[in-house]
């Protein structure tokens, strides 16, 4: 023994034998390579975004963690029972709750450990490619919290019953309780759906969250009062459990005719931890969406969640037509510059014609944003709803081509039409001589124009024969009839 | 008197497993034979305080073990090996017998070499890095007896101590129990009659849930001369004499 553990109070030192021999570390390779396929290769495949990044923590890493947390502890929690040393540990001093808490403490340790080491992991992957912000640090909390309920969870069961496969069944439970959702869990229908606001795995946030206006604390918070209430009664029902398990056997009458002190505690516990949670499953009954895509509870919210972050876009105009972007997507501002270039060109002094394109926030107002030509001066404004096209590469989906015809067909939509940018409802297709001189204008950038399964032949038709104008044709073209084609006044025919 | 048992009873359901036993135990040896289902392990644990008396009056050194205080006080100067020694395979040996030393509360500058005493006293010091689950059935039993006697208890209660010992460790753990009982009141529930000859000073015979017999050794072997009772031993013919006498 080292003089450092010599030196270590009791309770240090039995924490350090229940952290030695806990079962956790063997089970981490197997872990950290769940974690490396499925988190963070998915992770990888969302855009360089913090929160973005971090909804994996819930989405996928709590999933992973939970079942093996649970699972793990519950493993644990029945030890004394799988190996029959009741005998040997009840006629001790020391109390079945602070042996079972130390016991509880090494596995949450462990897991704890390992759950941030994975966060850690995952910011430092977002850090290297981010361009803006800095890592979220309520998502970890809900995480930590997630991995801390489940692991008393599963101790709970180990304790209550004791037996070589309660800890499959746990972890398989956990598995099946995250796999059906927390939603069918908590048993809510559509008319009281947000109370299944605390399941803290809530599918991946549009991409500029947190870019443009804060993400409120809100829903987090109830969420850490909600798991948190739940391991602390428990824990409280752990101080119970003596007295719990002996309602059947004879032994434990021993341990309840005394600790009157402890078991006070532990009703204590159970009592609070029941009121943190049913308080936080109220304060879930009563959120909304706010203006910017979150969920804002009225008893905790600030209003200085709603504003918007300040922020110098970062432009680029090499070629004349000017665009800027969020500094948080600065890692796509080249690429989206030369995607919007040939279009630019090709339309470039004709009336109307945006000088720049500008990316702005998809969601204010609480509704969608659409992205149009401001009038004066005329600018495209977008959102950044195409970049996620960029990134996926785990689930398959990269698509170069898809997501620079989807940021051309936007300009080109908003220049055809002449839509403003408005937050609302997907606003009308564009007319059959619209989409035929956007498909025309998209095949001569050598851009990829929607297919003929969604245009008909007659749009196709007309997009073939106007694309094998010349540029100079095409353009004079558009100089004498833009006004009419914005008006929707040309018909398929009308088109050279 | 570190034992007073008066009357005490255990029943589970409708068998007396101990029927209104009394006895009383000081400092030595003390060595508890009878046959299986006599009742021994039941009041063993009893008196370990696992379990609680049906009825009757339990003092154990000089406390009631019913109430939360004196219990834990009990406890901390108790050592107990049960029958069935259950056990974490994944512990060495020096940290199963530390677990126990910490739960007993030993002060924490005490505990490493009260583990090592332990451990040495049992003749494990050579494999007191070794994991429970790579050992022998006998120096299990031996980790066993060094967590019961980590805390140098006043009341060491050793339920078939030296069941799995090879004859030396035995001869050994026989000269340990001499040297325990010197200052503590060690009581031996056994089935060998040669343990109880040899380190006991005192021996209680159970039968049926009650002691039909007190006394020493020699007055156990005494109760066998002449008798005829089976038996390889003297030990053991005043052993089954006495059993025959109590069934008849």
């Amino acid at each position: 023994m080292s003089v450092m553990s010599m030196r270590l109070p009791r309770s240090a030192r039995a924490l350090r034998l229940e952290f030695k021999r806990n079962a956790v570390p063997y089970v981490l390779p197997l872990l950290a390579a769940v974690f490396f396929f499925d988190t963070l290769r998915t992770a990888d495949g969302f855009a360089p975004i913090w929160t973005l990044r971090a909804s994996a923590i819930g989405d996928h890493m709590l999933f992973e963690f939970s079942a093996f947390a649970g699972g793990l502890a519950a493993w644990a929690g029945s030890r004394e029972g799988r190996r029959k040393t009741v005998d040997l540990v009840a006629p001790t001093p020391r109390a079945a709750w602070a042996r079972r808490s130390t016991a509880l403490a090494g596995t949450l340790c462990w897991m704890l450990l390992a759950f941030l080491a994975g966060v850690a992991v995952l910011y430092i992957q977002t850090a290297v490619q981010a361009t803006w912000g800095g890592p979220p640090l309520w998502p970890v909390f809900v995480g930590a919290f997630g991995v801390i309920v489940v692991t008393v969870i599963g101790f709970t069961c180990g304790v209550l019953f004791p037996g070589r496969f309660t800890a499959p069944l746990v972890a398989i439970g956990v598995l099946v309780v995250y796999q059906t959702g927390l939603r069918q869990a908590l048993g809510v229908a559509t008319s009281s759906g947000t109370y299944a606001l605390l399941s803290p795995g809530n599918g991946p946030p549009v991409v500029d969250t947190g870019v443009y206006y804060h993400v409120a604390p809100d829903l987090s918070i109830v969420q850490v009062m909600f798991m948190g209430g739940i391991a602390v009664a428990l824990f409280g029902v752990l101080g119970l459990a003596p007295g719990l398990r002996g309602l059947a056997p004879a032994r434990a009458a021993l341990a309840r005719s005394g600790g009157w002190l402890l078991r006070t505690v532990a009703v204590v516990l159970v009592a609070c931890g029941v009121a943190a949670s049913w308080t936080a499953f109220a304060l879930a009954g009563t959120a909304k969406p706010d203006a910017v895509g979150g969920w804002e509870i009225p008893a905790l919210h600030s209003a200085a969640s709603d504003q918007t972050v300040p922020v110098t876009r970062d432009c680029t105009s090499s070629s004349g037509f000017q665009v800027c972007v969020h500094p948080a997507f600065r890692f796509y501002l080249h690429d989206l510059a030369a995607a919007f270039e040939p279009v630019a060109a090709e339309i470039a002094g004709l009336p109307g014609t945006p000088a720049g394109a500008r990316e702005v926030a998809s969601v204010s107002g609480g509704q969608d944003v659409q992205s149009g030509t401001s009038v004066s001066p005329p600018v495209f404004e977008f959102t950044a709803e195409h970049v996620g096209a960029m990134f996926g590469q785990f689930n398959g989906i990269p698509d170069p081509a898809g997501w620079a015809s989807g940021f051309q067909q936007g300009l080109l939509d908003a220049f055809l039409t002449g839509r403003p940018p408005h937050a609302g409802p997907v606003p009308i297709l564009l007319g059959p001589a619209q989409q035929a001189v956007e498909d025309a204008l998209l095949t001569a950038v050598r851009s990829q124009p929607l297919g003929p399964s969604v245009t008909s032949a007659g749009v196709s038709a007309a997009a073939h024969r106007f694309a094998a104008l010349s540029a100079s044709a095409r353009h004079a073209w558009l100089v004498a009839h833009l006004t009419a084609l914005r008006a929707g006044a040309i018909t398929l025919a009308q088109i050279p | 008197m570190n034992v007073e048992i008066s009357d005490l009873t255990r029943r589970f359901g409708r068998t007396r497993a101990v029927d209104g036993v009394s006895l009383q135990a000081g400092a030595g040896v003390f060595g508890l034979l009878g046959p299986n289902g006599a009742g021994k392990t039941t009041l063993l644990r009893m008196m370990a305080t696992v379990i609680p008396p049906s009825s009757g009056r339990l003092r154990l050194l000089g406390r009631d073990p019913g109430s939360y205080g004196p219990r834990r006080e009990i406890r901390r100067r108790v050592g107990y090996l049960p029958q069935n020694l259950g056990y974490y395979p994944g512990f060495t040996v020096a940290e199963f017998v530390e677990y126990f030393a910490l739960l007993k509360d030993l002060p924490p500058r005490r505990v490493p070499r009260a583990v090592a005493a332990a451990v040495e006293q049992v003749g494990l010091d050579g494999k007191a890095r070794s994991r429970l689950r790579t050992l022998s059935g006998g120096m299990l039993r031996r980790a066993g007896i060094a967590q019961a006697i980590v805390n140098q208890p006043e009341l060491l209660l050793l339920d078939e101590p030296t069941a799995g010992l090879d004859p030396e460790q035995r001869v050994q753990f026989r000269a340990l129990l001499r040297w325990l009982g010197e200052t503590a009141t060690v009581i031996v529930s056994t089935h060998l009659v040669e343990d109880v000859g040899a380190a006991c000073s005192e021996v209680a015979l159970m039968d049926a849930g009650e002691i039909v017999f007190r006394g020493t050794p020699d007055e156990l072997t005494a109760r066998g001369e002449g008798s005829g009772a089976a038996g390889d031993a003297p030990l053991e013919r005043g052993y089954s004499a006495v059993l025959s006498a109590a069934r008849s």
